[in-house]
């Protein structure tokens, strides 16, 4: 009987002990500080900052975004995570993931990315983006190809069919400006960057037959490059005013305020072209993919882990965490509920009723169609930032006619590439 | 015997070795860094002596940025002591106490502005369609568009004009104040003898000021040299290397394009010798 007692009381300690443990186990924070971040200004990432409490019951601390303009956000947490290391989460894009990967900036997603958040829902081709050398890097928060967005009642007061070559946009887009009424035929990037003018001028070049390297050769410095580079120039010359030294905001703030009569952007620029709340151009705009054989953009933004402020594998989880939840099923649905059409990126989201419903089947079907004619027009390498950024300032001195020699800048880029393949 | 006090040591040392260490170590940090290859992306890094040095000369950004730089340092003293000058006297001349008290208190609200915040207020007023610094032109020539951010020959003029009504404004206050300082005597001995107004400032007040103003002149030399925030926003360099300055191409290099912060340094240093030559020479010079 006594043995039977003792049995029963060292069982019944074990299940106490087992049940208390099991509690405290469920209940331990993930987080023991709050997750910092460097981003860009995103929608999607303003409206994440509402649902702080809801992070901060999952995992048991809240979070800090700080925000840079893309350009400015390159440069700091270029500068960050190869120093200090202040951001437990940095915001990665397709052009600079190959540089943070490379460099022990960055550690690999899915080994901290929680399984229930199902990474696979992710749109294939933004898995691509994040994808270098094999392992996932980041989890994306925007993402896509182009689109060519333009007026239908300027078109059509015009007399002009919606181009569907890119002969035929070179010929329409001067028909097209009327300096007077306040429309110019296009909005290009003017602005220096890799991920700026450079970006916009990449689908020309390619457009054409340019490539950048041949093995460890450079081959940008050919014609395609000459004649992407003459009919950038001449497209700019009905560009609308402030896009010469400006980016994304300006060529599509000018679209959106109704100054521009094409435009071939990023996709999300489709989805602020339909909302009132950031559009005077509602219900005046068509969809279609770029002309021919103009290639989209494919790109894709999105977080990553750093490694210099995540010193243990408890901070890493944590960051992890939080990537997992910010860009999960539920903040993806809270975001097609806020109209944000640029922050989705889930294919469960996208092929929703829900989505069909708010953004009608013209702009599904473009987006179908754009999807098979985007493609990674930059060169996919650590060093690629260094070599686009150059280019960029280059291209931008010959927009503004600082310079005017096209052959004289592809041999100073070329040069340039000669010695960043040397350092290799 | 006199005993010498010891308290000017005891307060000086300390001060003096946290001063020199808080200037020398970042200097020499510096120094020993562009003797380097360091690159951001790279953990390694072996001497490489003077080569940074060395490229420098053959780098044609980098010469363009000296010639900015001299250009905007040019630009910005001299148009700041002629708006310091020209409005401090003009309120001295023209407006009564009360008066010249509501501009001074309104010609120091721009330097109080953060540089950033100054710079996108007026990036904005320059926008070729919307900006307010651009509507005459628009309603003078009935709609014509002139963007002069993006336009190499008025670039730098533009943002010059900006650091001019911060530090011109508030530098025209100082002339003012030292106007008021001044005795009246001689003031009114040009006057007895029938001096005219411009007369009097240009021959009895402003050599009066000499002091004062070569120190406002120096003061606004180092602050033009540190105008990289002000270049930053508005322009980032652009368009092309129009407005490319020294400390902003040394950015560019260590942190935007491509994380060369021995490169990068080797700028600074360059930097560093040059002011220190060119503001002692200036010194002795005004000193002789």
């Amino acid at each position: 009987m006594k043995s039977y007692r003792l049995a029963a009381s060292l069982g019944a300690a074990f299940v106490l002990t087992a049940s208390v443990s099991t509690a405290a186990l469920a209940q331990a924070p993930v987080c023991s500080a709050p997750v910092k971040v460097l981003a860009q200004p995103r929608d999607g990432l303003t409206l994440l900052e509402d649902s702080k409490d809801e992070f901060k019951k999952l995992s048991g601390a809240s979070f800090q975004i700080d925000y840079l303009n893309e350009n400015d956000r390159r440069a700091k947490s270029r500068a960050d995570a190869s120093t200090v290391g202040n951001y437990n989460v940095y915001y990665v894009d397709e052009a600079n993931v190959a540089l943070f990967a490379s460099s022990g900036w960055i550690v690999p997603l899915a080994d901290y990315y929680p399984a229930d958040y199902d990474y696979a829902d992710f749109d294939p081709g933004r898995q691509k983006v994040a994808t270098y050398d094999g392992k996932v890097w980041f989890a994306p928060l925007t993402g896509g190809g182009d689109l060519m967005v333009y007026r239908k009642d300027v078109l059509e007061a015009a007399g002009i069919q919606p181009p569907k070559t890119l002969d035929e946009l070179i010929a329409d887009v001067p028909k097209l400006t009327n300096a007077d009424k306040g429309i110019y035929g296009i909005a290009l990037r003017g602005a220096r960057g890799s991920g700026a003018n450079v970006w916009r001028w990449m689908p020309f070049f390619k457009a054409y037959g340019g490539k950048w390297f041949d093995g460890d050769k450079p081959a940008f410095n050919s014609d395609a490059a000459v004649k992407a580079t003459e009919t950038y120039l001449k497209l700019f010359k009905d560009s609308a005013p402030g896009t010469q030294t400006g980016s994304w905001d300006e060529s599509t703030g000018a679209f959106l305020s109704g100054q521009v009569a094409i435009l071939v952007e990023s996709t999300p620029l489709s989805g602020m072209a339909v909302d009132p709340k950031t559009s005077q151009v509602v219900g005046k705009v068509g969809f279609l993919p770029p002309p021919s054989p103009l290639p989209g953009g494919g790109y894709g933004h999105g977080l990553a882990i750093g490694t210099k402020a995540n010193a243990d594998d408890a901070a890493k989880k944590c960051a992890g965490l939080f990537i997992a939840w910010a860009t999960s099923k539920e903040n993806e649905k809270r975001r097609l509920d806020a109209h944000q059409f640029g922050e989705l990126n889930r294919t469960s989201v996208l092929s929703s009723k829900e989505f069909a419903d708010i953004y009608g089947a013209d702009l599904g079907q473009a987006l179908a169609e754009t999807g098979k004619v985007t493609a990674v027009n930059f060169w996919q390498d650590p060093r690629w930032p260094d070599l686009g950024d150059r280019w960029g300032i280059i291209l931008e001195e010959l927009v503004t006619g600082t310079r005017t020699d096209i052959k004289g800048g592809l041999n100073e880029l070329e040069a340039y590439a000669n010695e960043l393949v040397k350092k290799k | 015997m006199r005993r010498r006090s010891s308290l000017p040591v005891t307060f000086l040392v300390p001060t003096l070795a946290i001063l020199l260490v808080l200037s020398m170590v970042p200097t020499l940090y510096a120094i020993v860094i562009a003797l380097q290859n360091r690159e951001l992306s790279a953990p390694g890094y072996s001497w490489v002596w003077f080569s940074n040095f060395a490229d420098l000369f053959s780098d044609r950004r980098f010469l363009n940025a000296v010639w900015v730089s001299v250009k905007w340092e040019i630009v910005t003293v001299v148009a700041t002591m002629v708006v310091a000058i020209g409005l401090g006297v003009l309120m001295f001349e023209v407006a009564g106490p009360r008066l010249r008290n509501f501009y001074c208190l309104l010609f120091i609200i721009p330097v109080l502005l953060p540089r950033v915040s100054a710079a996108f207020v007026w990036k904005f007023a320059y926008h070729p369609l919307y900006g307010i610094a651009t509507y005459p032109y628009r309603l003078i020539t009935g709609g014509l568009i002139f963007d002069p951010l993006s336009k190499p020959g008025s670039a730098l003029f533009a943002v010059a004009s900006v650091d001019v009504w911060q530090w011109g404004l508030f530098f025209a206050v100082i002339v003012l104040k030292l106007l008021e300082t001044l005795p009246p005597q001689p003031i009114e001995a040009a006057r007895l003898d029938h001096a005219k107004r411009w007369q009097i400032h240009a021959y009895v007040t402003l050599p009066m000021l000499k002091a004062p103003l070569i120190s406002l002149m120096f003061v606004k030399m180092i602050e033009s040299l540190r105008s990289f925030d002000l270049i930053y926003v508005m322009t980032r360099g652009g368009p092309g290397v129009a407005t490319e300055t020294l400390d902003m191409y040394a950015f560019s290099q260590g942190f935007i394009e491509s994380g060369k912060v021995s490169y990068a340094s080797a700028m600074a240093v360059l930097m560093m010798i040059a002011t220190v030559i060119t503001f002692t020479m200036l010194w002795k010079r005004v000193q002789a």
